[in-house]
């Protein structure tokens, strides 16, 4: 009885007790080491001795490494040109699907959901063959849509090579990221404009406003939260993108698809470069975790 | 068996938000008490102290002749019906009346005879075995009363157990927990913000407002004798018409003058005015205390037009205004037919034996009354000069 | 207007009927080019699996008119190892999924119910960062302990995301929960315990499911914290397969047949869990 009572007094700690020493362990304790580390030259190609070299690693990475800023700006890149057409498609799709009731809608949100929850090796798998220069099914169909031609004729390109060149191969992976994550918009987008109130579109229609001033007047200013916090969720995603780049050009040809978190994995887990790689993934942390929350200030959106 | 004990209960919440100021009530074995007020005055505050939902921050709590402050809900033996309902909506009915009982493991055959039992009384055999959202509103709150009952505890809490069903089903639930008193016997405390609720069925109803008990009494003690002018106005319904006043001595007699009109205050009235504070008072009169005055009637009179007019059958409500924008709203009540229209003008002559006076400052009551009353300086003014 | 529209009520009607049918095409047209830009990936996956090298790499593409042959299913699992990859990814994804349900939910209802902001923050946080943060300093710990190569070290790596997803989808799951509840629970003789094993599990069953079923989905795709920490004891059926691309050289089919053997099953549980799914993805997206 007494023990029961104990029980009720302290659960506020007990029960979350072991996620926080999970935390503890598995994310704060790394963390510190890693920041530890990262004032060090330890690298394992060098032997094991540690020599302490304070901020060295960080004046390298802002000031003569060349590799991290090409990286910072491809990281911008992808995921720029990524969210803005996510977040564009993904709230039209989700308007095209709200606005109606047709058969088949389960089947074709079955599809979307396919898409986002397939694992992404096999995505990027069967993306190389699509994306493939003489075999695949891409190059094909612009060759037989006559692309090919004005192509070849205006730009002087003999044939698209996606993401086997150093200019295409951003853009290609950004195609697939918005196959693989427009649908998490779409779907977020959807369940949100579903607890929307009826009332407001029905005064309106009763009003006489157009279905353009509907959208713009009332649909959009309703859902703008919803969608904000869509595009949130998906933005510190993108940044981290890395399994369909690693899967599908290891950050190539060259560097020219190598991303923040492609180069802080190849410098920690190619060259093992544990110190240089430490000071990396502070700054990569501390890039990622400062975008968020500035986007989250800015829309005050994550509550919780 | 259970006689429970308010002492100088206190509640205050992180950043000195005080909910509940100094609640004394003692509530008698087997009596139906009240609690009513307006949202946040703190009636619901009290009763979860009582069940042990809420930590009291000062003062004693008795049930039973046991002081229960640090004791937890579980062992107080209390049982407590919801606002809603709060049925686990994972079990059936019958599970759900059964858990309390199987928490502290009695024995099924037991807990089969007190669930049957008290299904019977509620007469909701039929639903045992289906879960609760299969239930309408009303159905949901005879399980949830079921719940309690099963216990068979001291006493039975009620937190605003009727205020989700619609007015029929309310008007049906209030007489059926004011029957199964009669037949537990138990103590049962009531918390509800419907003052009709609280009327018809409290042997004994708590006034609360702002956290502060008001008055404690019998339904007609609170009508007749509210202690000031919150109750006078909270109780009864359609409610007390108040007119501000001025009492102002004419050689024997006190008059209670105000905006168009001047009354004479009845003897019976006389000693207490005498001695009120200040000359400025409320005069709080009751709509079937409106009387219409008689054509050659002189004193006493109050002329208004009518604005509004509800025919009840037995009964009709008439709405009136002073002003020319119709935006007072004095009530009588009529029981006869009557002729009346919108915009007839009428003479209305209060019932000045029956009329009750408030302090226009403290809003106290400023004739003879029952119950706790803030102490505050009574000086007389008129007295004096 | 009004007077030539009533001369006319007859072409009016028809125009209408014109722009009915227009708005119909462009609303379905839009719709169907839609859903195919997002099924034909995964169909071409599951065609070329089923074709000969040879029909791959065939111009014009062949759809459907190939006899489908499962030789590439059996050189996958002929030449490699694959139901062992399978156990494993079974085995890691189920673990880390249990024992992020075993460590999230009370955290959770903890979250939800004594209104811990900080700890929410604290655990959320961990959603955002990005994992490869963790994984360089797992990685020398676990090879300090010498338990690289392990199912604990997989498993609990895992649990880095599957652990604050799962408190993000329980925290607002048990926030709905009305507090009348635990309070009636409370008077009917339960403690905090009893009310969080008999009452509040019971009933947050569909949120425990959708947590569960993510949790392992993300486990079961996830490829960088394995490629690092496995190795041939413990290697996922994602590292698998993708170093079968070196291994093969290119071999299109087993690769394609690999491909469907790994996302087949995440595809058949998203479809068959369609509802929870979707519930777990736009949790905390979306109030109500």
């Amino acid at each position: 009885m007494r023990l029961g009572d104990w029980y009720d007094r302290n659960a506020f700690w007990i029960f979350p007790s072991a996620s926080v020493v999970f935390i503890m362990g598995l994310m704060i304790f790394p963390l510190g080491y890693t920041i530890y580390n990262s004032f060090t030259d330890w690298s394992l190609t060098h032997g094991d001795q540690v020599n302490f070299v304070g901020l060295k690693n960080y004046i390298d990475i802002f000031l003569n490494d060349d590799r991290f800023w090409g990286a910072v700006g491809r990281t911008i890149y992808f995921t720029g040109l990524a969210m803005a057409v996510e977040v564009t498609l993904g709230v039209l799709i989700a308007v095209l699907f709200d606005a109606r009731d047709f058969r088949g809608k389960r089947v074709a949100r079955s599809i979307f959901l396919m898409a986002m929850m397939a694992t992404p090796v096999a995505v990027a798998m069967v993306w190389m063959l699509i994306f493939e220069p003489t075999a695949g099914v891409l190059n094909y169909l612009v060759k037989a849509s006559g692309l090919e031609a004005i192509l070849r004729e205006h730009a002087g390109i003999a044939k698209l090579l996606w993401i086997t060149d150093s200019a295409s191969v951003i853009p290609s992976l950004v195609l697939v990221d918005i196959w693989e994550w427009t649908p998490l918009i779409s779907l977020i987008v959807i369940a949100g404009l579903a607890t929307l109130s009826r009332e407001p579109y029905e005064s309106a229609m009763v009003d006489g406003a157009t279905p353009f001033q509907i959208f713009f007047r009332i649909t959009l200013p309703m859902i703008a939260p919803t969608i904000g916090v869509a595009a949130l969720l998906r933005l510190v995603d993108c940044l981290k993108t890395f399994d369909i780049i690693y899967v599908m050009t290891m950050g190539g040809p060259g560097y020219s698809s190598e991303t923040l978190n492609i180069y802080t994995y190849q410098m920690s887990f190619q060259y093992f470069n544990f110190g240089y790689a430490s000071a990396l993934l502070v700054v990569f942390f501390v890039f990622v975790l400062g975008v968020s929350l500035l986007v989250a200030h800015f829309r005050r959106g994550l509550e919780l | 068996m259970a006689k429970v004990e308010l002492k100088n209960i206190e509640k205050t919440y992180e950043g000195d938000v005080r909910a509940v100021s100094a609640a004394n009530v003692v509530i008698e074995d087997r009596e139906f008490v009240v609690f009513v007020g307006p949202s946040g005055c703190g009636k619901s505050t009290t009763l979860r102290m009582i069940a042990g939902l809420e930590e009291i921050t000062s003062g004693e709590l008795w049930i039973d002749g046991e002081l229960v402050n640090d004791i937890p809900p579980k062992d107080r033996n209390i049982a407590m019906v919801f606002q809603n309902y709060a049925l686990y909506p994972h079990m059936t009915v019958y599970e759900n009346m059964a858990f309390g009982l199987r928490i502290r493991k009695i024995a099924n055959a037991e807990i089969d005879k007190r669930v049957q039992e008290a299904a019977k009384i509620l007469s909701i055999q039929e639903y045992l075995h289906r879960k609760p959202r299969a239930l309408s509103g009303g159905q949901r709150q005879r399980v949830a009363v079921g719940r309690a009952i099963v216990r068979n505890p001291k006493v039975f809490l009620f937190d605003e157990p009727l205020s989700n069903l619609d007015a029929k089903l309310r008007v049906q639930m209030r007489t059926e927990i004011a029957k199964l008193h009669n037949r537990l016997k138990a103590t049962m405390i009531y918390v509800t913000h419907d003052q009709v609720e609280a009327m018809t069925m409290g042997d004994k109803i708590v006034v609360m407002k702002d956290g502060v008990i008001q008055q404690i009494g019998s339904p007609l003690l609170l009508y007749d004798h509210p202690c000031n002018h919150f109750v006078a106005g909270f109780i009864g319904s359609p409610p007390m018409n108040f007119l501000d006043g001025k009492l102002r001595r004419d050689g024997e007699r006190l008059l209670a003058e105000g905006e168009g009109f001047s009354f004479v205050v009845a003897d019976n009235h006389l000693e207490a005015l005498l001695k009120a504070p200040h000359p400025e008072v409320v005069i709080g009169i009751r709509p079937e205390h409106m009387g219409i005055a008689a054509q050659d009637q002189i004193d006493n009179i109050l002329s208004a037009h009518v604005t509004v007019i509800e025919e009840l059958g037995a009964e009709a409500h008439m709405y009136m205004s002073r002003r020319a924008d119709d935006m007072e709203n004095l009530i009588a009540r009529l029981e006869q037919r009557h002729g009346y229209r919108i915009g007839d003008n009428i003479r209305l002559s209060p019932d000045m034996e029956r009329v009750r006076y408030f302090d226009a400052v403290s809003g106290e009551a400023l004739l003879g009354v029952i119950g706790p009353i803030r102490m505050s300086s009574r000086r007389s003014a008129l007295a004096q000069g | 207007m009004s007077a030539d529209g009533y001369c006319e009520p007859k072409s009016t009607e028809i125009s209408r009927f014109w722009r009915r049918l227009i708005t119909n095409i462009l609303y379905f047209g839009t719709i169907v080019v839609c859903v195919f830009f997002f099924l034909l990936p995964l169909l071409w996956m599951f065609l070329n699996a089923l074709k000969t090298p040879l029909q791959i790499v065939e111009l014009p593409p062949r759809i459907f008119n190939f006899t489908p042959t499962m030789e590439n299913f059996e050189n996958v699992f002929n030449s490699q190892n694959f139901l062992q990859y399978i156990y494993n990814s079974l085995i890691i994804a189920g673990g880390s999924s249990l024992l992020g349900l075993i460590l999230g939910l009370p955290a959770a209802f903890s979250i939800a119910q004594y209104r811990q902001k900080k700890l929410a923050v604290f655990i959320l946080i961990s959603r955002m960062v990005p994992g490869i943060t963790f994984l360089l300093p797992l990685f020398i710990m676990f090879r300090f302990f010498r338990m690289v190569d392990t199912y604990t070290s997989l498993i609990l790596s895992h649990l880095l995301v599957g652990l604050p997803f799962i408190v993000w989808v329980m925290v607002p799951f048990f926030e709905s929960i009305p507090k009348d509840l635990i309070d009636a629970a409370r008077v009917d003789g339960c403690n905090i315990f009893s009310t969080f094993i008999r009452i509040i599990l019971p009933i947050s069953m569909p949120g425990v499911v959708t947590g569960g079923i993510l949790s392992f989905i993300f486990s079961w795709n996830n490829f960088m914290f394995s490629i690092v920490l496995a190795s041939n004891r413990t290697k996922t059926v994602p590292v698998a397969i993708f170093n079968f691309i070196a291994y093969a050289q290119i071999d299109w089919g087993g690769l394609m047949a690999a491909a469907v053997t790994i996302t087949l099953p995440v595809l058949v549980i998203t479809i068959l869990t369609q509802k929870y799914v979707i519930r777990g993805l736009t949790a905390g997206a979306v109030k109500g």
